[in-house]
């Protein structure tokens, strides 16, 4: 017999390329992913657009009380730079000055009844009552921080101001007067939303190679499992990179540091894939799927949530992967910073990765060779 | 150069403590069909996923086309061709799409899929996606994709498992026209009936060792006992008498047995692959 001679060997590039087109194809074909994505990514476009841009860093109390315009003009000497951003609106009556707390009008946060006998007792240093008068939605600190006012504007009034004096020492990165809009708060958490979206759709589509058996007829041509595994971390981070950028022009985040937004993003994608490489891997059919994807998304969301509210993260947040990831992005977009203030959060980000890719990739490799 | 295409020897594998294919040997010559019968759990699969170039085997060696596994197993998987019993094809895709990625993991840029659509019936709907198939049009993709790299060894993993008769038949045509070009093809199935159809040789496998090995022909001579029946009308009843032909007295009483008013049909009977299977292992193929 005659065998015909060793065909020459298909190049790895060829290979990977081919099985990336695949996958993109089909995603494409997908309705399911491609309407999250897609849905996704307007949605939180135009979540961001309706979000305010500035904040308001006034509170409106309302007052009421005996020669209340002539306690106010008082009131507002005595706090001096206390009172800067406190606005105060007079009523004519109890009854208005509660409507108006009840029903938010002209932005009324909270009331102060002051009994119509204030100035003679508090000048006679006669015990008096003035009643807070709040909303339950209305904070507890801003509750305290009107009994604060009142105590030393009657002490004020009394002539018996306060004697101590107070200055602040900030510890860390003093964001004083750098108040971040809701709208920018959320930057970082749409972005990663979108990380997280294209994690569950490269999820998906593993899972079904798996369950479908398709990686088996791969893996028996001249492609290798590595193969198969370089051009699903390509794709994935391909197809969550790029929906990024899209997300980061369509809210104008690039004007400040683009490079280093772009790095933090691409960074972002790798991370998200390898992720997504273990879900799939566990992933049995779509239900799995997504339990295994929020597994990860969940806990990777709470560092972009612990932005909306004050005060410094605590320390098993920082600990969450996707840290550095919202860190780098609030500081760059809202704050202004550089590099330099960039590279120890990307750098846990990077290791995070590493880590990442280790766990995916072996469960994977192991997940493909026992089908 | 070779002259076996296949050529396999004290081939093992295990599962941990189950010794799932032991000591296999065999070869496969080109254009030879050599039929894989056995039942579920047989080390079928096992087999052919060594092969393949899927797992590694304990022991033993593994040449194909000259070519030993696992060392040269990219150079041997470029010249051999799967069909899985799992329709393992991408469902978003149609016929045409799924060829093409297939052809470009084997270095084929532009392929034209017509003339492989055409010789399995699928020409037609070549561009419908493969989630609107049938699971005959499914199989018969499966083969197609099998030769889309011009095999010149193909394994087959039950290729007619579960199809009408006309996809059957039409497998099995591209199958034999394959043999004919000179592939060697592996065909594991429980289906004995098609073993026998198509397999040149035979191989019975049981528990992961190689029971018998030979032309179907050869092993029904061996094991099989070739038989007359003749049922004929005796009074109200119906007398039916089986004359093994083996036996040296056996034509003088057929010639008995026909003789007598009322007889009513005579058939010959030869053993089955599935009769032998069961006579050497003691147990049925579908287990």
């Amino acid at each position: 017999m005659t065998l015909p001679s060793p065909r020459p060997r298909v190049s790895r590039s060829t290979i990977v390329s081919a099985i990336v087109r695949k996958d993109f194809q089909a995603f494409y074909r997908d309705r399911f992913y491609l309407w999250v994505s897609v849905i996704g990514l307007v949605a939180y476009v135009a979540i961001f657009w309706l979000l305010p841009s500035t904040v308001d860093e006034s509170i409106t109390i309302g007052a009421t009380g005996a020669g209340i315009e002539q306690l106010l003009e008082q009131a507002a000497s005595a706090a001096g730079a206390e009172s800067e951003g406190l606005n105060v609106v007079a009523f004519d009556s109890r009854e208005n000055l509660i409507t108006a707390v009840e029903e938010g009008d002209l932005d009324v946060a909270l009331g102060l009844a002051f009994p119509d006998d204030f100035f003679a007792a508090v000048a006679a240093g006669q015990p008096t009552t003035v009643t807070v008068i709040a909303t339950s939605g209305v904070p507890d600190e801003l509750r305290t921080a009107m009994d604060s006012f009142v105590r030393e504007v009657a002490f004020a009034i009394g002539g018996n101001p306060l004697p101590v004096d107070y200055q602040e020492e900030i510890l860390g990165v003093d964001r004083l007067g750098d108040q971040v809009s809701l709208r920018e708060k959320l930057r970082p958490m749409l972005a990663f939303l979108v990380l997280l979206i294209e994690m569950l759709s490269l999820a998906g589509i593993v899972a079904a190679e798996m369950q479908t058996r398709t990686v088996t007829a791969v893996i028996t041509t001249p492609a290798r499992v590595s193969d198969f595994l370089a051009a699903k971390i390509i794709f994935g981070t391909l197809l969550a990179f790029g929906q990024t950028v899209i997300l980061l022009v369509a809210i104008r985040s690039l004007s400040n540091q683009p490079v280093l937004l772009l790095t933090t993003m691409l960074l972002g994608a790798l991370m998200v894939t390898a992720f997504a490489l273990i879900a799939g891997a566990f992933g049995r059919d779509f239900i799995t799927v997504i339990f295994w994807s929020m597994l990860f998304m969940i806990p990777m969301l709470i560092p972009a949530f612990g932005l909306l509210f004050p005060g410094s993260a605590s320390l098993w947040i920082r600990a969450i992967p996707s840290y550095g990831l919202v860190e780098t992005i609030t500081g760059t977009t809202a704050y202004g910073e550089g590099w330099a203030e960039a590279l120890p959060n990307l750098g846990l980000v990077a290791a995070w990765t590493v880590v990442a890719y280790i766990v995916g990739l072996g469960i994977l490799r192991r997940k493909v060779q026992t089908l | 150069m070779p002259d076996n295409a296949i050529e396999v020897r004290d081939l093992s594998y295990a599962y941990g403590d189950i010794k799932a294919v032991d000591s296999v040997t065999f070869d496969v010559a080109p254009g030879e069909i050599l039929g894989f019968l056995g039942p579920n759990g047989a080390g079928k699969s096992t087999t052919i996923k060594m092969l393949t170039g899927q797992l590694r085997p304990d022991s033993g060696t593994i040449t194909v086309l000259g070519m030993s596994m696992p060392g040269q197993t990219l150079d041997i998987q470029a010249r051999i061709g799967v069909c899985f019993e799992e329709k393992n094809l991408y469902e978003n895709m149609s016929a045409r799409e799924n060829l093409d990625f297939f052809a470009r993991l084997y270095g084929i840029k532009g392929l034209d899929a017509d003339p492989l659509l055409r010789r399995v019936g699928l020409i037609d709907r070549a561009d419908d996606r493969v989630a609107n198939y049938s699971k005959g049009m499914r199989q018969r993709l499966m083969i197609t994709r099998a030769m889309i790299n011009e095999p010149e060894v193909m394994f087959l993993d039950e290729p007619t498992d579960g199809l009408d008769p006309v996809s059957s038949q039409a497998v099995r045509n591209v199958i034999k026209a394959e043999a004919e070009r000179g592939v060697a093809v592996i065909l594991t199935t429980h289906d004995m009936h098609e073993a026998d159809q198509l397999s040149d040789r035979v191989a019975f496998i049981n528990e992961g060792l190689i029971e018998a090995l030979d032309t179907a022909e050869n092993l029904k001579l061996e094991y099989g006992q070739r038989s007359v029946r003749i049922r004929s009308r005796d009074g109200g009843a119906v007398k039916e008498r089986v004359i093994a032909l083996d036996d040296p007295d056996s034509s003088d009483r057929i010639r008995a047995a026909v003789a007598v008013e009322g007889l009513m049909t005579i058939h010959t009977e030869e053993a089955t692959l599935e009769d032998i299977f069961i006579k050497l292992t003691g147990r049925g193929l579908e287990a």
